[in-house]
């Protein structure tokens, strides 16, 4: 019959912890892209990408490029897109030769 | 370093093109609805659920033996509920604060949310078989119903309820989103800085671990570190949040694209039909034939029966119908394009219809043990040896022999003269 007189005091401290931690929750949320842009984005705004795929959490596959006006979500079955990705590629392997040359 | 500083003229050539951009969803309003659900309500559930079910089972331990079937399936209703609700606080906390808990914590509470959840929604079904049989089929009943049976339907569900629960087991893991993580920035050419990764999954995960040791050898740590973080000046806080402090999730992931598409398919829909439809047809058939039974029967208590009845399966349905609606509607349109704000107030809509879902666990206690008067009866007992506990420890001590002698006596005289076990415990 203790016990009973201790669960509650262990709910009630659990429960305040709960509330306590969570009134600061600094969790970003994960964006996932939902949808493409439907227009081609201009080559030279694009910084970087990433890629987003459907293995995990996120339901579709995509290219996200970053650009300056934030990140643009794009379809990887797109011939434009791919080439890009390629493009971002190929500037990378320019970069790690000229570098190691030095 | 030795970094020019012409970046004012890379940047200005940006604002010469007019283009806007699809952005990945930020489901603001979901995180913020999640935030006041999951520290309120969901502090309500856990405290009302873990008490009700508690109490259930503390009533079955102490004071009355399990001696029917419908015992035996409450008391497994009500372990289910506990430990349901017992996961659910640690599943806010982790989801809210990106499951600083690990993988091994991930894969424990979303898999003990599966296996509760359905043996939860199965035993609701063997409860509404069992009352079927002892009131419709009552000649068959003493046949059908004993308590080795009961046990080892209950033992079925569990296992049942855990081979459902495998693919979730397996494919929830601990991970930081790849999207998130892992970025090639190519800012400029001058500062030669290509941030990288994974910088090619599309080639698969051997070679992209190869290509970014390899490729990159002379950056060493202060590659991954920069990588980001300083890349995107100009992103303000977004990219610094998501930068400095990694955000892990407890979501699938996959080896291959075809797994993933099926399994997302497939874990939902199993729920909806194993953890929602064949329950539901299973109550609605046999409280249909218990109500019409017992509409028939001369019984002074069968409107009592008949509105317990129907406030089981009411309950039932309006826990439930919401968040199994949403998630077929989610489940339907996954993999299809959608707005940020349709998205998110699907999953708005998913956050709160599972947290009415959840509400289920608490009602349970009251739906199915409190309303029967044997049960009231041992509960009452349980909170009268409260009392006279309280008192044994505030009183002096010479009162405890009285006090004890009060409660035991009776105890035992109740419990024998209710053995008939009947299954509806009114």
């Amino acid at each position: 019959m203790v016990s009973i007189r201790a669960t509650v005091m262990v709910i009630t401290i659990l429960t305040v912890c709960v509330l306590v931690t969570h009134t600061d929750s600094s969790a970003v949320p994960h964006g996932c892209c939902r949808g493409y842009m439907k227009t081609k984005l201009p080559f030279p705004v694009i910084r970087g990408y990433s890629v987003q795929t459907q293995r995990e959490l996120c339901p579709i596959n995509a290219i996200i490029f970053h650009t300056q006006k934030g990140k643009a979500c794009t379809d990887p079955a797109l011939n434009w897109v791919m080439d890009y990705v390629n493009r971002l590629r190929n500037k990378a392997q320019r970069v790690h030769i000229k570098n190691s040359k030095m | 370093m030795e970094f020019s500083e012409d970046d004012s003229m890379l940047n200005q050539s940006d604002y010469d093109y007019d283009y806007d951009v699809v952005t990945p969803c930020s489901y603001q309003n979901n995180h913020s609805v999640a935030l006041v659900v999951g520290q309120y309500v969901h502090s309500v559930i856990f405290v009302l659920g873990f008490l009700g079910n508690s109490l259930v089972i503390v009533t079955y331990a102490f004071y009355k033996r399990t001696k029917s079937m419908t015992d035996v399936y409450l008391l497994n209703v009500a372990v289910a509920d506990l430990l349901f609700v017992l996961s659910l606080p640690l599943i806010v906390y982790n989801e809210l604060w990106s499951w600083p808990m690990g993988p091994v914590a991930c894969k424990l509470l979303r898999g003990s949310y599966s296996v509760n959840l359905y043996s939860g929604m199965l035993l609701l079904a063997c409860i509404s078989a069992d009352r079927y049989i002892a009131i419709v089929q009552a000649r068959r009943s003493f046949r059908l119903r004993s308590l080795a049976y009961s046990r080892l339907i209950c033992a079925l569900v569990w296992t049942f309820a855990f081979l459902l629960s495998v693919p979730t087991f397996y494919f929830y893991n601990w991970y930081e989103p790849s999207h998130t993580r892992d970025s090639f920035l190519y800012e400029r050419e001058e500062r030669n800085r290509t941030f990288t990764r994974d910088a090619f999954p599309y080639e698969g995960e051997e070679r992209n671990r190869t290509f970014t040791r390899d490729a990159f050898p002379y950056e060493g740590e202060e590659r991954n570190r920069t990588f980001t973080r300083d890349a995107f000046p100009y992103e303000g806080q977004e990219a610094n949040g998501s930068s400095r402090s990694p955000h892990y999730v407890c979501e699938f992931s996959f080896m291959d694209d075809d797994a993933a598409r099926t399994t997302k398919v497939a874990v939902p829909s199993t729920q909806l039909a194993v953890g929602f439809f064949l329950p539901l047809l299973v109550m609605i058939s046999c409280y249909s034939a218990i109500v019409v039974t017992l509409l028939r029967a001369r019984n002074f208590q069968r409107h009592r029966a008949v509105r317990v009845v129907l406030a089981v399966v009411a309950v039932f349905l309006v826990c439930h119908l919401p968040y199994n609606v949403a998630l077929f509607h989610d489940t339907v349109s996954m993999f299809q394009q959608q707005t940020c704000e349709a998205s998110d107030a699907l999953q708005v809509a998913k956050t709160v219809t599972q947290t009415v879902a959840y509400l289920h666990c608490c009602l349970n206690p009251v739906l199915y043990a409190f309303v029967g008067v044997k049960f009231r009866n041992h509960f009452l007992r349980i909170v009268q040896d409260l009392w006279c506990l309280g008192k044994r420890y505030i009183a002096p001590r010479r009162f405890s022999r009285v006090t004890s002698e009060v409660y035991v006596s009776p105890r035992r005289s109740v419990d024998g003269s209710n053995d008939n076990g009947s299954s509806f415990t009114m």
